[in-house]
């Protein structure tokens, strides 16, 4: 049977420690950029953004919002416009997978991407002397010129495949594989499981009153939810003219 | 026939058109764009297959509980352990040792030296004068050799307090326990009253608070005159004027103990409830409002993050010292230590473990011999002595600050060390050959729980100390990731007296994560935080 795979972040648990960002990037082989990277020029498939709600004084009040590849199940625009197919989506998993050796750098896909979530490599990958023994085995390094993304840490999906072709399993055991930002956080507040089995907690959690997905209304059917008890955070998913946000129109 | 200019442009045209239907130009492209992701110089992983051990952080001294993968001999990533968690810092911690600011080589006055070089300057300054040691993670093996050698010398050996330990020491002097032997039983509270402790945000190990304020079932009300992230977590957060803390505290106490809905019994403080409305701002009613919630809310804990006595004394009026729930002393005693905030009189020189933080200067007019793995840069040490950087040594790990219960590990070596860097056990070896060793002091330590038959091994699973049939069993369980964890604090076990009310001190600037990490340097992929996102701000003086 196929997995739908996804996340239901709790952005009441979130602190914004950003461990989930440091522990993506360890795990993915990300490097450390020069110091002349920015927020928009640096990689990070994992990205923590700190958004507030509008107020002054003592009701004023801030919220983190972990923000990586949404996994979008339908009409999904990166695989749509990628002239190298180089980003297809797993049929087993769900998983929305970057292939960087087929990338040309035209950067369609981030053009496309509602949710930012994709990253150009504007520099060579760079280690100081030495550090490059710490590299992920399981994960090579992507060069300047292409664009990569979260890739669901498919170096921990294929060692739990492996795992269970070796014990003569077909499916793995979903204790085996786990993303490095769900495993880096420390108030639980990103889970991860699979979507398609109505038993599994993390799909329940997404059909909680209180789940919502960003942008919603493209219908992309993204496969990471969030949850917020707070009706300030929850409105943050869509675009609000009430509330002063700006709706780029393109063409 | 004639072959005219025309013929040849619809030859040439014809030809450009088909062969774009032929896969030969996409064929190339393809090539071409793997090719020029093959350059030589770029960096390629290790194919070694990767081994999942397990051990602990030694970064600071909460020791958490880490899985470490290991290809070639070298640590390629980290990983919490089951029932633990990690700091950001944590997660990039494995590359700490190629960091650019590793120190590989003893300088004098920022000149080259050798070890040679060293251990003349420091044996000539311990015949000369006491020496004074300084330790940030004290109750190590390592710790214990500097310990040794500062009394066998004649010197002193003094530590540096953690935030956690900072906000015991009220206790600590009201008890005449040591600070290092308190705790906060915050496992089994159900309210935290905090006044600035940025408890979801690096105070304490991140495996502990955080978690349990996650799974709801503690109320954390965090006291602060900004929105900090804990305060802007918290179940609620108290805006006060900066100061007026121990004005909340002593209305809170009055509340407490004048409607009797404490059953705590302790002397009232001077301040009236209407006072400490009129001085923090807060209204009368609120003060009793949450007064009655700590109340009905109990176990109640308050936290000092100061370690001002006028605030910590609220535990008083909340019954919280010496109960379940609140402030504990371990089961295990622990010395009184100096420390390094009293370090007075004349020091020929002065010894600085590796673990103190990069800032801290003796205020003693002596030579200083200052051990770091990293270089952050400024030092005003005499001597910079390069020690073995993340797990590159043994060492074990004792009970976290502010823990409740007494715990022991070891956490091994996992990474080799650059050929010229030393610990500092191991320096002073050279100096004085009659100190014990670490393994030594290690090995001592496992016969002594294996002697007295209490506790049990957490690892894979819960083993009682009393199913271990020699030492030497219980040490390699140890070895391999298993916590020795003791029983449960000793109940009435911390009895305090004051004489009198204390007055406020002066309030001190609270403090993150960012700002209580040991090493000079941050590992690299830290700047995800700071330059590649608009998270957090780059903390101050650190090289990042």
């Amino acid at each position: 049977m196929s997995a739908r795979y996804g996340m239901v972040i709790d952005l009441d648990r979130c602190t914004g420690c950003g461990a989930c960002m440091v522990a993506c990037a360890a795990e993915n082989n990300v490097p450390a950029l020069p110091p002349k990277a920015t927020d928009r020029t640096g990689i990070t498939p994992m990205l923590v953004h700190k958004v507030s709600n509008g107020q002054e004084g003592a009701e004023f009040r801030e919220a983190f919002i972990p923000v990586t590849c949404m996994q979008c199940e339908h009409e999904t625009p990166c695989v749509a416009v990628c002239p190298q197919q180089a980003v297809q989506v797993d049929p087993a998993t769900g998983i929305v997978m970057q292939m960087p050796q087929r990338c040309l750098g035209c950067r369609y896909c981030m053009t496309a991407c509602p949710y930012h979530a994709r990253y150009f490599n504007w520099w060579d990958p760079a280690w100081p002397p030495g550090m490059e023994k710490t590299l992920n085995p399981g994960v090579s390094v992507r060069m300047r010129g292409v664009v990569e993304k979260c890739n669901g840490c498919h170096a921990r999906l294929h060692a739990a495949q492996e795992k269970a072709a070796a014990a003569g399993n077909r499916e793995i055991d979903p204790r085996d594989y786990r993303p490095a930002c769900a495993e880096a956080c420390a108030t639980g507040a990103i889970q991860f499981g699979n979507l398609a089995d109505e038993s599994d907690p993390v799909s329940q959690a997404a059909h909680s009153t209180n789940a919502f997905r960003l942008l919603e209304r493209l219908g992309t059917e993204p496969k990471i939810f969030y949850t917020s008890d707070r009706p300030w955070v929850r409105q943050l998913a869509e675009p609000h003219p009430a509330r002063g946000d700006k709706e780029v129109k393109h063409g | 026939m004639e072959l005219t200019r025309r013929d040849l442009l619809t030859w040439g045209g014809g030809a450009t058109a088909g062969l774009l239907l032929t896969p030969l130009p996409w064929k190339v492209l393809d090539d071409t764009s793997k090719w020029t992701q093959n350059w030589p110089w770029i960096p390629q992983p290790s194919r070694a297959p990767i081994e999942v051990k397990r051990s602990f952080c030694t970064l600071c001294p909460n020791g958490c509980d880490l899985r470490v993968r290991v290809a070639s001999g070298t640590p390629v990533g980290v990983s919490p352990g089951p029932q633990s968690a990690l700091c950001p810092l944590a997660f990039g911690a494995h590359q700490l040792n190629w960091h650019p600011g590793r120190l590989r080589q003893v300088s004098h006055l920022g000149k080259a030296a050798s070890w040679n070089d060293a251990l003349a300057a420091f044996r000539k300054a311990a015949v000369e004068g006491p020496i004074a040691v300084v330790d940030a993670y004290p109750r190590r093996a390592g710790s214990s050799v500097m310990e040794n050698f500062a009394r066998r010398q004649g010197g002193t050996y003094c530590i540096i307090l953690s935030a956690e330990e900072r906000s015991l020491a009220p206790y600590a002097a009201w008890s005449g326990a040591p600070v290092t032997s308190l705790g906060y039983d915050f496992e089994h509270a159900r309210t935290i009253l905090s006044f600035g402790a940025p408890l979801l945000d690096g105070w304490g190990a991140p495996g502990r608070v955080p978690r349990l304020w996650s799974t709801g079932a503690l109320k954390l009300i965090q006291v602060e005159p900004s929105l900090s992230r804990t305060a802007n977590a918290a179940w609620r957060w108290i805006q006060v004027p900066s100061g007026s803390e121990a004005a909340l505290a002593a209305g809170l106490a009055r509340v407490l103990l004048e409607e009797h809905i404490s059953p705590a019994r302790a002397p009232l403080p001077p301040t009236t409830v209407a006072e400490a409305a009129a001085q923090t701002g807060i209204a009368e009613e609120t003060i009793r409002e949450l007064a009655r919630t700590l109340a009905a809310h109990g176990p109640a804990v308050a936290i000092a993050a100061d370690g001002d006595p006028a605030v910590a004394v609220l535990n008083f009026a909340v019954g919280s010292i010496g109960a379940r729930g609140g402030i504990v002393r371990r089961r295990e005693g622990g010395p009184s230590y100096l420390t390094a905030d009293n370090l007075n009189g004349h020091f020929r020189a002065v010894l600085i473990d590796a673990t103190v933080p990069w800032d801290f200067a003796p205020q003693a007019d002596a030579e200083v011999f200052r051990f770091a793995a990293w270089n952050g840069g400024g030092s005003r040490a005499h001597w910079l002595l390069p020690a073995p950087g993340f797990l590159e040594e043994l060492t074990d790990v004792p009970t976290a600050p502010g823990s409740a219960v007494d715990t022991y590990a070891i956490a091994a070596n996992l990474s080799t060390p650059p050929a010229d860097v030393r610990s500092p056990a191991g320096f002073l070896a050279q100096v004085d050959s009659a100190l014990p060793s670490v393994e030594d002091i290690i090995h001592a330590r496992c016969r002594e729980l294996f002697r007295t038959h209490t506790g049990a091994l957490q690892g894979e699973e819960t083993v009682p100390v009393s199913r271990f049939a020699a030492p030497e069993r219980l040490e390699e369980a140890l070895r391999t990731g298993s916590v020795w964890v003791a029983g449960p604090p000793r109940s009435g076990g911390l009895r305090c007296r004051f004489e009198q009310w204390p007055q406020p001190t002066a309030p001190r600037a609270t403090a993150d994560w960012t700002a209580t990490w040991v090493p000079p340097v941050l590992p690299p992929l830290a700047v995800k935080l700071y330059r590649e996102s608009s998270l957090r701000e780059p903390p101050a003086g650190r090289s990042i």
